[in-house]
């Protein structure tokens, strides 16, 4: 039998008030109240109420079941981990519109990068009817808004921070959660003095780099849970060994975290059809790439390193840097990059962007060009102006305005939307559906995060997307190495964040970065790449294999 | 939305706001304007301060007004009536806490040739049965008992709803003494209660239990390998019993003494 808690005044309270009958309501009123009830009455266990009230939303059978889950299984406290584009936002939203529903969320904070604040603030608003508010720069009212979008940087400012943090929040959804994978920052000290109820944590990489980071994700969400971290990482350590510790944990965290992948949604309507265009430089361009190299033995090998690279992305990069390292020179060591500079001006038009322009002229329709350089955007906007083919830049730096602003003539005007790599995060570009990674970065992961910016819902098309590598360079081991040994584009990115934090020594990306560091020949580099390769494909293997 | 059905909770909050005294000042097919009065204002604006000062300075004070949209697609600045808003929870806890006790009299229109009746009394209780445990949902009830010979009617709101109600007595109609007590009678309706939730599926319960004991398991587990101190694990033990464990909590809506012609009561207690 279950314990049963009776109202125990109500009785007496009727008595008192037929004594005082100005207390005493009439027909009209209780009938209203006894509607309000019925308005408010949440009629079963399972199941979500929103749904009824959101027709107009198409919501993927994943993300009904991710919002479930949390409201019934997780007690409202999660990191949602969806692969970049199958709809976290949707998934939060669903949530914080069952909560309220459910009468169990009025006060809510949604804590998200400064650029993404206007994008939540119209979701919640079109899609989930929630009337949001943001701080402008003066004006604030924390305690009487329902619910505040806003940044963690505005969020923690002197004048607004106590009061935020004196409000008993039901509900906190922080977006692009993995930026608090440190928990001596700021931000994630702030963010852990916050009181609330309920704590969703949206992230596409919930492990960037090592187990720790999840650590301290799980630790916003149940603080002690995982034990404290010199603990929590030496059980790790000693995991390898011993496989119901690994069982243990990763149970654990099976409580805490939903992550839908691309291939299990089966939702994988559009595919992704990746080309690695390996270019060759022509003559002159490989004649100034090997000089470059004489600079190695003068200089710490990063900044050949950086060199090089630049060289494969424009000749505009390169020039910058050179120009940089000439002013920066001490005495009388400025000349000698006169030479490389004057040999840089003599260079001609870059094979990569004349590749570029023959690829958008041949296909005609929209592409994203993404790109690692300023130099280069600048120099790429120049050139297919040249070719009279528009385009627009994208930078995360843009303010609000202008983001939405170059978004918008990207859809309505322009052919080209050249972005650099601050703008990978928080712009949707679902109609658009070709993409060129014009150089290439060191972690895969980034690179994902990229393709998720057109390959995501409501992308209608089939997504292609070229790799842009120029021949016996850096690159040319980039993408040898990495990208193609790795498999990534196949389906490994939900495995790889695992195994890459695996790598005893330090991150994948900075792994690489010792390697080109400290290697002294090419011969060298290629060697310790490939152990490093082979460990992760091992570990892949190992992974399907006992799965 | 494309869908053109009009809004459910437009009617109610216009009821209830012009229930209360408060003014409609200005209607269009998609938006309205109410004028708070003050004591409105006071219940649900959320501004103490504001009234604390105004009372303190003998002044009336400016009551504010509230724009209600009906649909997302106006650009009329207004609160957007849609399940889940938090103002529409606002309103239904100000609209239940502003009624929850009644004496009601069934009016008795008069024929040519008057004749007096017995009014009988009736408890009428409206109730929600809060289920907690791993899950949560309510259930209403609305429960009469006839406080001179015991009958009981269940969804009593269902029947009383068509009748008129004024808190005045009609002409020529007495309302009779009670036999029961309310106390008396109420305790009847909670007994009907308990009985009612002892013949449920108990499966929730079970599942609560059975999550209940799962969870302390883990805590266990977390202070044996030492993970936690006592006093956290203490407080999580606390947090989780109160997270978990099931139990129905009976919470009376509104209630009142009703008194209603045994013709009236005649019809649907012949059904």
């Amino acid at each position: 039998m279950v314990e049963i808690q009776p109202d125990q005044s109500f009785i007496q309270t009727l008595s008192d008030h037929l004594n005082h009958p100005d207390r005493l309501t009439t027909w009209d009123g209780f009938k209203l109240a006894y509607q309000a009830a019925q308005y408010k009455t949440v009629p079963q266990f399972d199941g979500l109420l929103a749904l009824e009230h959101l027709p107009h939303v198409d919501f993927m059978d994943h993300q009904v079941q991710a919002a479930e889950t949390v409201i019934h299984q997780m007690n409202g406290r999660a990191i949602l981990a969806d692969e970049v584009g199958l709809g976290k936002t949707l998934e939060a939203g669903l949530i914080l519109k069952e909560y309220m529903i459910r009468g169990r969320a009025k006060k809510i904070l949604i804590l998200t990068p400064a650029s993404l604040v206007n994008q939540w603030i119209q979701e919640l608003n079109e899609k989930f009817y929630i009337q949001a508010a943001s701080p402008r720069k003066k004006q604030a009212s924390w305690k009487d808004w329902d619910v505040t979008v806003t940044s963690i940087d505005m969020a923690k400012r002197e004048n607004h921070r106590e009061e935020i943090l004196s409000i008993d929040y039901d509900l906190i959804i922080i977006d692009e959660a993995h930026k608090l994978k440190n928990h001596q920052t700021k931000n994630y000290q702030f963010v852990q003095s916050l009181k609330k109820t309920y704590c969703l944590l949206l992230t596409a990489t919930p492990i960037q780099n090592t187990l720790s980071d999840l650590f301290n994700l799980v630790s916003i969400l149940k603080p002690g849970y995982l034990g404290n971290l010199t603990d929590f990482k030496k059980k790790y350590k000693k995991n390898t060994e011993d496989e119901d510790n690994i069982q243990h944990i990763h149970s654990l965290v099976g409580h805490l975290m939903i992550r839908n992948r691309r291939k299990d949604t089966g939702l994988d309507s559009s595919k992704r059809k990746v080309v690695n265009e390996l270019l060759s430089f022509t003559e002159e361009e490989m004649a100034m790439y090997k000089r470059l190299e004489e600079l190695k033995s003068t200089h710490p090998s990063f900044t050949w390193l950086t060199l090089a690279k630049e060289l494969c992305s424009s000749r505009e990069a390169c020039y910058m840097s050179l120009k940089q390292l000439q002013k920066n020179a001490p005495e009388g060591k400025a000349e000698i990059y006169d030479e490389y500079i004057e040999m840089i001006g003599q260079l001609p038009h870059h094979v990569k962007a004349k590749r570029m322009t023959e690829l958008i002229e041949n296909a005609g329709e929209k592409f994203i060009i993404f790109t690692e350089y300023r130099a280069t955007q600048y120099y790429l906007q120049w050139y297919l102006q040249q070719h009279g083919i528009t385009s627009v830049p994208f930078s995360g730096k843009f303010n609000k305005g202008k983001r939405d602003w170059m978004k918008q003539l990207f859809k309505n005007k322009a052919q080209v939307m050249i972005a650099t790599e601050a703008g990978g995060e928080g712009i949707n570009l679902q109609f658009c559906h070709h993409m060129i990674n014009y150089d290439l970065p060191w972690n895969p992961m980034r690179l994902e995060q990229r393709i998720g910016r057109i390959h995501r819902f409501g992308q209608e098309h089939d997504v292609k997307i070229y790799n842009f590598a120029i021949k016996d360079t850096i690159e040319d081991h980039i993408m040898k190495m990495l990208y193609e040994k790795i498999e990534l584009f196949k389906n490994a990115v939900g495995d790889l964040d695992h195994i890459l934090e695996q790598i005893p020594g330090g991150s994948f990306e900075q792994q690489i970065q010792t390697i080109l560091k400290q290697s002294d020949s090419q011969g060298e580099v290629n060697i310790k790449l490939n152990n490093l390769v082979s460990y992760v494909e091992h570990t892949v293997n190992e992974r399907r294999e006992s799965s | 939305m494309n869908t053109k059905s009009p809004n459910p909770y437009t009617a109610f909050v216009k009821d209830f706001f012009t229930s209360y005294g408060c003014a409609l000042v200005e209607q269009t097919p998609s938006y309205f304007t109410i004028q708070l009065t003050s004591e409105m204002d006071e219940e649900i604006m959320n501004r103490p301060f504001y009234w604390h000062y105004m009372k303190k300075m003998n002044r009336e004070g400016d009551p504010m007004q509230l724009t209600f949209t009906d649909t997302a697609e106006t650009h009329k600045q207004g609160i957007y009536l849609h399940a889940g808003t938090p103002k529409l929870h606002m309103i239904y806890n100000t609209a239940i806490e502003k009624a929850r006790t009644a004496r009601l009299y069934e009016v008795i229109y008069q024929t040519k040739h008057p004749r007096n009746r017995a009014m009988s009394p009736w408890l009428v209780i409206n109730v929600l049965l809060h289920y907690r445990g791993k899950q949560a949902k309510d259930e209403p009830l609305s429960i009469g008992l006839n406080l001179i010979h015991g009958t009981m009617m269940l969804k009593m709101m269902d029947k009383i709803q068509n009748i008129d109600f004024e808190t005045k007595v009609s002409d020529y109609t007495f309302p009779m003494t009670p036999v029961i007590s309310l106390v008396n009678a109420y305790k009847r309706i909670e007994r009907h209660i308990e009985t009612y939730l002892s013949s449920l599926d108990n499966k929730w319960v079970s599942e609560s239990l059975h999550h209940l004991e799962k969870e302390k398991q883990l805590l266990e587990s977390f202070y044996q390998s030492e993970d936690i101190d006592l006093e956290s694990f203490t407080k999580e033990r606390e947090q989780i019993d109160n997270r978990y464990k099931p139990y129905v909590e009976i919470e009376v809506i509104n209630g009142g003494l009703f008194y209603i012609s045994q013709e009236t009561s005649a019809e649907w207690m012949a059904q």
